[in-house]
């Protein structure tokens, strides 16, 4: 992988080596390339035909997930299945655009030209999702239009001929329903037709004669380029659309298409989720249900993780003969390591509801409500949907600005997105909440103490993303006010099978942060706790190399209620938020050798009172530690300017803010 | 919702007939009007192409937003407009009802 951003950030979710199954000389192995708009059902239609069969990795160069999959035929072959980003234009304002348009002109790194493409369009949308695909279907690849929840279509009594709307764009068409799995194995016969065209003298192709023969006549490529594309033609932009507009209204005219009726589900939810008084009480109930989720539901699943680290350590202890190997791998790697992996059961919850929000539509809705204020402040729309994302990890919302036209409400947007609180903030403030805050109902069973804290950090931190926006719009990047389109989508179910795999891919990536950058610092930190020896034997914890280290910086953050081992935590956390929890756990590990299960709370208790939980609540809510946002900045803005600026003055902010907190209670 | 000033430039403008151009914002929910014109420059117009709002197009208001944004349908589709992106979009009357 050749990517600047270092190794172990959220958005290299794997890498070329963890597969295996797929091979890296593929000339023999078809490429077939799934394409669609956002929201069309493709990612689904990609989970039902590839299952787990697929991995994820980088196009080098760029920080945009390549998804390939195997498809497995009838007949036992295989064919790689390419997701592509989805489509909502070739303008290549984004990473993701450009992408989409090297793949399809083959052109992109890392990935040779597909050979067929699966077109993933909603039936009940078909004029504007036509006229986002239009001009891939030029390119004349064997091409499958797949007409996606086309039940739907025929439901809410809209009409269409899918033999002749085939014929007019050249193209083959079949209607499936991704998320049932009605219709796949149609897309899995179109693939294996493309198969045997491609190697008609295989042995395999010969229980498919008649439909290999029928696409053995097919086109030449008409062209390799995407016509008909705003950056391609010298025509005004209006016009290049316009011109899309007509060869999709004349193909849907001839193919007697009548559009689907309004959606009574969208109608009568929308009716409450945008209502004038219901909609921000909704989006202000589904916020503090997600929080309170993330405390209690991840309860049992988090004293079950606990149990198999504390189990495993002490059964490790057990075992092993005593030596200096036996004492890093229990009080060092187990201690830190297994303090963070605790956590998993929350960020999976998390992601769970932000995966069934986004998945069911109502994120749009919440984007639509919460537009006003960005408008306020002076950032566009678009800057909405990075900086939710960036709830998630700041570096792929950093790099999802590039959506944002304006140049300096870019830079507002990409300066500001790290204050969203990121899912490494989550085991940090899970830890400190639950050590320090009693839990007691506040709203009944719905709310408690400690979520309606949680809920505040996170307040807390979108407040701060919101002022500093305002600031600058105002001071460093002033600016015009610009407009605001966004789609929204119809309400569906979301698919079961989506969810599951999407939280299989965030494990994924939050193991292999636990096993590279926190075994790494529990590593280190244990060496530096074991020297000077005293006598052969490793120094009382105060006199050690780590604690001498510690005592320097405590100067600078004893007025925040902080000792030197939370200052230790501070330093470390700067490769990544989550560290701390890790290098704390490994600093008492090694300070309670005799106890094997991981008391963490307990032992935070010794060295903090809660003037000093909450300052150290939000120096978290506030200081950028996060290098790979750093160095994504410094990629993004090329140059040191504005990462050192944003390091600073969150650095500064989080200092005073935590000065302040500490004085108040 | 009625801007004077957005009044004002529309009197002076040649042509068509003011009377009968007028901008979304000012068009009742759910009634179907048809695009006539963009009044927007160059470099914002793409999102709204992108989505199919282009003139000749029907639009026809939905809702509102709690905070007064415009919720339009277009071809099956529905967007939420900024309502200073929707004061942008010059339409015409008359249009029957596609539903």
């Amino acid at each position: 992988m050749s990517t600047p951003v270092p190794a172990g950030i959220e958005p290299v979710a794997g890498d070329a080596s963890n597969g295996g199954y797929i091979p890296e000389d593929p000339d023999d192995q078809l490429l077939v390339a799934l394409i669609g708009p956002p929201n069309s059902g493709k990612t689904t239609l990609f989970n039902k035909l590839t299952g787990l069969r697929q991995k994820v990795a980088n196009y080098p160069g760029v920080t945009v997930e390549k998804h390939l999959g195997i498809v497995r035929l009838p007949d036992g072959r295989d064919v790689r299945l390419v997701d592509l980003p989805g489509v909502s234009g070739f303008s290549a304002r984004s990473a993701d655009e450009r992408i989409t348009r090297d793949v399809l002109e083959g052109r992109a790194a890392g990935l040779e030209a597909p050979d067929a493409m699966v077109l993933v369009v909603d039936a009940t949308r078909l004029e504007t999702q036509l006229l986002l695909v239009e001009p891939i279907m030029e390119l004349g690849l064997p091409t499958l239009l797949v007409l996606n929840v086309a039940d739907e279509l025929e439901a809410r009594n809209g009409r269409l001929n899918d033999q002749v709307l085939g014929e007019q764009f050249g193209v083959e068409v079949t209607r499936t329903n991704a998320r049932s799995g009605r219709g796949v194995d149609a897309v899995r016969e179109f693939i294996a037709s493309v198969a045997d065209a491609e190697h008609p003298d295989g042995s395999e192709a010969s229980s498919r004669d008649s439909s290999g023969a029928a696409r053995s006549d097919r086109r030449e490529p008409r062209s390799r380029e995407l016509r008909n594309v705003s950056h391609r033609s010298s025509l005004p932009l209006i016009d290049v659309f316009a011109t899309r507009r007509r060869i999709v209204q004349g193909a849907v005219a001839a193919a007697d298409y009548s559009p689907a009726g309004p959606s009574r589900l969208t109608e009568r939810l929308d009716s409450i989720f945008l209502h004038r008084v219901m909609g921000p009480v909704c989006f202000v109930v589904l916020a503090v249900l997600v929080f309170q989720a993330i405390f209690t539901w991840a309860v049992p699943l988090m004293d079950g993780v606990e149990l198999v680290v504390a189990g495993s350590g002490e059964w490790l202890a057990a075992n092993l003969p005593a030596s200096w190997f036996r004492d890093l791998l229990i009080d060092g790697v187990w201690a830190g390591v297994g303090s963070v992996l605790v956590f998993l059961p929350q960020i999976l919850i998390l992601f769970l509801f932000l995966g069934i929000l986004e998945d069911s539509g109502y994120m749009a809705r919440a984007a639509v409500i919460a537009d006003r204020m960005m408008y306020r402040v002076g950032l566009q729309g678009r800057a909405f949907l990075p900086l939710l994302s960036a709830y998630a990890c700041a570096v792929p919302a950093i790099l999802s600005a590039r959506t944002v036209a304006d140049d300096r409400d870019r830079l507002a947007t990409m300066f500001v997105a790290p204050f969203m609180t990121c899912s490494a903030r989550l085991p940090v403030y899970a830890l400190l909440i639950a050590a320090f805050i009693p839990e007691k109902p506040i709203l009944g069973p719905l709310l408690g103490t400690r979520a309606a804290t949680l809920l505040g950090l996170y307040l807390l931190g979108a407040v701060a993303a919101v002022s500093t926006a305002f600031l600058l719009k105002r001071t460093l990047l002033r600016g015009k006010r610009s407009g605001f389109v966004m789609e929204l989508p119809p309400y569906r179910i979301p698919s079961l099978r989506t969810l599951g795999l999407r939280l299989v891919d965030r494990s994924r990536i939050f193991l292999r942060r636990v096993g590279r950058i926190i075994l790494a610092v529990a590593i280190v930190l244990w060496i530096l706790l074991q020297f000077p020896r005293v006598g052969g034997e490793p120094p009382p914890i105060d006199d050690s190399a780590l604690g001498r280290t510690g005592q320097l910086i405590e100067p600078a953050i004893a007025p925040l209620g902080f000792n030197w081992k939370i200052g230790v935590g501070l330093v470390s956390s700067l490769a990544a938020r989550e560290v701390i929890v890790g290098t704390l756990g490994t600093i008492y590990g090694v300070e309670d050798t005799d106890e094997t299960s991981i008391q963490l709370q307990a032992a935070l208790k010794r060295d903090l009172d809660l003037g000093g939980a909450v300052a150290l609540l939000v120096f978290f809510v506030f200081a950028l530690q996060c290098m790979s946002t750093v160095a994504v900045m410094r990629r993004e803005t090329a140059g040191w300017r504005w990462p050192a600026l944003q390091f600073s003055y969150m650095l500064a902010l989080a200092w005073v803010g935590a000065f302040i907190a500490n004085r108040l209670i | 919702m009625e801007d004077p000033h957005t009044r004002t430039l529309l009197r002076e403008l040649p042509e068509p007939a003011p009377e009968t151009e007028l901008r979304l914002l000012d068009v009742p929910l759910r009634e179907v009007v048809e695009l006539v014109r963009i009044d927007l420059p160059s470099d914002e117009l793409e999102p709204l192409l992108e989505r199919g709002i282009l003139p000749g197009c029907l639009l026809c208001p939905l809702r509102y937003s709690p905070s007064g944004d415009p919720i339009v349908r277009v071809d099956g589709s529905l967007l939420a407009l900024r309502r200073e992106t929707a004061g942008c979009l010059c339409v015409r009357r008359g249009v029957l009802p596609v539903h």
